[in-house]
């Protein structure tokens, strides 16, 4: 009881000290300013998304090409996660095989027909789906991110329904590989020919273009590959669903 | 192409991301990019430290977008000493380290390698961001590879470990997240020199939450008492290389942040007491704990929670002088302590056991390393002519220019403490009892290489302090001018 009324008074105490913080944020005032001539951060994005970068949506253009590295860092935030789970996860597997090798245990039922029909047909319209996301990802809302956890749901809807669904582990490894190794390259190629890392090409198109934004649009389907690889792994780990090693 | 301060983060990110298919190329590809990796990152600040200690700051900007628009990396000679100390660090632990886990089976060495080489990224990182929030995304980077390796061995033990620290890593990343949005609401920017500059107008009431948001958040990080829970358990579980890593490459990492964001975004004299009383609490809990471990790598973790604490009583104490000495200690504790964890793990590996009360006249079975330990053990505590007792030296003499006598009184008294517990480790190695069974493990040539090349530097920056004092008076002249970083980083084009 007195524990509870301890606790109780701790997060009335915190709270009390966040709200007084909190509430000199000025929630949904304009703080932006004057666009055409920025003297915020934020309105200076808002000015050059669209004219520096012929990027319509500019979120992307800040999440790809402004704040770019940041990007490049929660990729690698997410790749070490899955690392990190396969590192925690991967002996419990060898050790299992040394007890008798039994198959994994992901699906006890068999699922009905109705499900499996339904998921054939559904896959690759997710598939499509995800990468119509990350391909449109400058012009509309939406892109790497979303539209490679979406391509991760398809697999997951394939892994719940079918028992022995197996990803090709060689092309995965590949496509992860690749994807990230091409980030880090057209950041590269940015430092070699204009002096800063990721620096977007001049040539940038015309705004609202499929093919506009330099190379904003590059970046965001190999970000889109590299989460749908890496979110598909991470399930996969969990699942239990790796092939037998040789 | 010219070699810039983005290689640090470029490199390794690139090496991780190739090593799954290199490693299918060629069987030890995991073992040995690291490597190459951390060598070539050893080069790179080889490169640019004299240059960044001869001609000033270098700022340099990413995707082409100038301060405060874009992110930038700032190499001061502060955080270029450091990043030299860190790359070096992480090279010698990766060829100590680079035989040691053939015991290991298969794609696990992968995992590993990789976790353990982006560990380093992610301090090298924190150090070198201008940018309150990609400091947010390296702290990540760090956390997440550390508690991964913190679990890595999984029994019981392990799991617990990883377990403790997510949950307190988790809510340093929460609570970093929240200090970064309230100063992000007040100065309209995430630039750490724009938000410095902006800092005199923002309210007393929303700085003092933020501060407390950012300190407790880095705190978690830098083992300050009581937020350093998860500390012990770590340093004991993790993988001897990743143990010495924890020392010398996130504990640095960790306290150049809380140096960082108490001197340079906020006001040094505001935190000043209170990294004072935290600090000292922090060295007072850790080192009386230290005494009352049965296990030898519970007891150097501890030990290394009382050195950071002594580090952020230096940067408590604020003066030029301290300042000097908590540089200097922030190089012997990375030098040393994993030179003691190191050696250290040859005595368990040789035991198969962590207890102290195994280590009973190992001196006979392993002559060499045990040499090495105790040299590392006498330099921790401070004993001249070793290079920790400079660091300690100068700490001192930096609060008896602000007269805090009962600071130097407390100090040395803890030194006392940690004298007791080091020379009994000594004591036991050369004059116990022998009773295990002889040694089957002599150490290899490249963890040979390893130890001696640290017990080296131990040695000569005792002996020959002005190697390198120079550079570190410079270094910590520049972290206590603040115009000069806002202006450094804000007038880049």
């Amino acid at each position: 009881m007195l524990k509870k009324i301890f606790v109780l008074f701790l997060l009335t105490v915190t709270g009390v000290a966040l709200w007084q913080s909190f509430r000199h944020a000025p929630f949904g005032e304009n703080r932006v300013g004057d666009v055409e001539n920025p003297e915020t951060v934020s309105a200076f994005y808002l000015k050059h998304s669209p004219e520096t970068l012929h990027t319509a949506n500019s979120v992307t253009a800040i999440v790809v090409n402004f704040r770019g590295f940041d990007t490049l860092g929660e990729v690698t935030v997410l790749f070490l996660a899955a690392t990190g789970l396969a590192s925690i996860l991967y002996r419990r597997k060898e050790d299992e095989e040394e007890e008798g090798g039994h198959l994994p245990v992901r699906v006890k039922l068999k699922s009905s027909t109705l499900v499996r029909t339904g998921a054939k047909i559904l896959f690759p319209l997710i598939l499509l789906l995800g990468i119509y996301v990350f391909v449109h990802g400058h012009l509309t809302p939406g892109g790497g991110f979303q539209g490679g956890a979406i391509i991760a749901t398809g697999f997951l809807l394939m892994f719940i329904t079918y028992k022995r669904f197996n990803v090709n582990h060689k092309i995965m490894v590949w496509l992860e590989s690749l994807s990230g190794l091409a980030f880090v390259l057209i950041g590269l190629y940015g430092l070699v020919a204009y002096g800063s890392f990721l620096q977007n090409i001049p040539w940038t198109g015309r705004l609202n273009d499929l093919i506009s934004g330099g190379l904003i649009p590059l970046i965001y389907i190999f970000i889109g590959i590299k989460v749908a690889t890496e979110l598909t792994n991470v399930l996969d780990t969990l699942m239990n669903t790796k092939p037998r090693k040789k | 192409m010219v070699i810039s301060p983005v290689h640090y983060i470029v490199a390794p990110l690139a090496a991780a991301f190739l090593i799954p298919l290199l490693n299918k190329l060629y069987d030890d590809a995991a073992r040995v990019v690291p490597g190459i990796v951390l060598g070539y990152l050893v080069v790179v600040s080889a490169v640019l430290v004299p240059q960044v200690l001869h001609n000033g700051p270098i700022t340099e900007i990413i995707a082409g977008w100038r301060p405060p628009f874009g992110i930038n990396l700032v190499m001061t000679p502060f955080s270029a000493i450091l990043a030299l100390l860190v790359s070096f660090m992480a090279f010698v632990i990766w060829l100590y380290g680079f035989r040691f886990r053939r015991t290991l089976k298969g794609g696990v060495v992968m995992y590993y390698e990789i976790l353990q080489m982006m560990m380093t990224a992610g301090a090298l990182g924190i150090i070198l961001t201008g940018d309150l929030f990609n400091m947010f995304v390296f702290v990540e980077i760090a956390g997440i590879t550390a508690i991964s390796l913190a679990a890595f061995y999984r029994d019981r033990d392990g799991a617990e470990a990883g377990f403790k620290y997510m949950l307190l890593g988790s809510l340093a990343s929460v609570f970093l997240l929240l200090g970064i949005l309230l100063l992000y609401t007040q100065t309209h920017s995430l630039n750490m020199a724009q938000i410095a500059e902006r800092m005199p107008a923002v309210a007393q009431g929303v700085k003092i939450m933020a501060l407390i948001f950012l300190l407790v958040s880095l705190g978690i990080e830098a083992e300050m008492f009581p937020l350093n829970s998860w500390a012990p358990d770590a340093y004991s579980q993790a993988p001897s290389p990743t143990s010495a890593a924890f020392a010398a490459v996130l504990g640095v990492a960790a306290v150049y942040a809380l140096a960082r964001v108490s001197y340079t975004l906020f006001d040094a004299q505001s935190v000043s007491m209170f990294l004072m009383v935290m600090g000292f609490l922090t060295m007072f809990f850790a080192e009386t704990a230290a005494i009352a471990q049965t296990d030898l790598k519970r007891m150097l973790a501890y030990s290394s929670m009382g050195q950071m604490g002594l580090v952020m009583v230096a940067l408590g104490i604020g003066n030029e002088t301290a300042l000097f000495g908590a540089l200097f200690l922030i190089i012997n504790h990375a030098v040393i302590k994993a030179l003691l964890f190191m050696t250290g793990s040859y005595f368990i590996y040789n035991n198969n056991s962590k207890r102290l009360v195994a280590l009973n006249g190992i001196h006979k079975r392993l002559p060499y390393v045990s040499f090495l330990f105790s040299l590392g053990a006498l330099a921790i505590i401070g004993f001249p002519p070793f290079s920790g007792f400079w660091s300690k030296f100068y700490i001192l003499s930096g609060a008896a220019k602000r007269e805090l006598l009962p600071l130097i009184i407390g100090i040395l008294a803890i030194t006392i403490v940690e004298m007791t517990y080091y020379l009994r480790v000594i004591g036991r190695i050369y004059f116990g009892k022998e009773e295990t069974e002889p040694a089957s493990h002599k150490p290899s040539i490249n963890a040979l290489v390893a130890m001696t090349s640290l017990a080296v530097i131990i040695v000569v920056l005792g002996l020959y302090p002005d190697l390198i004092s120079g550079y570190l008076h410079k270094a910590s002249m520049f972290l206590l001018d603040k115009q000069a970083y806002i202006q450094n980083v804000l007038s880049v084009k």
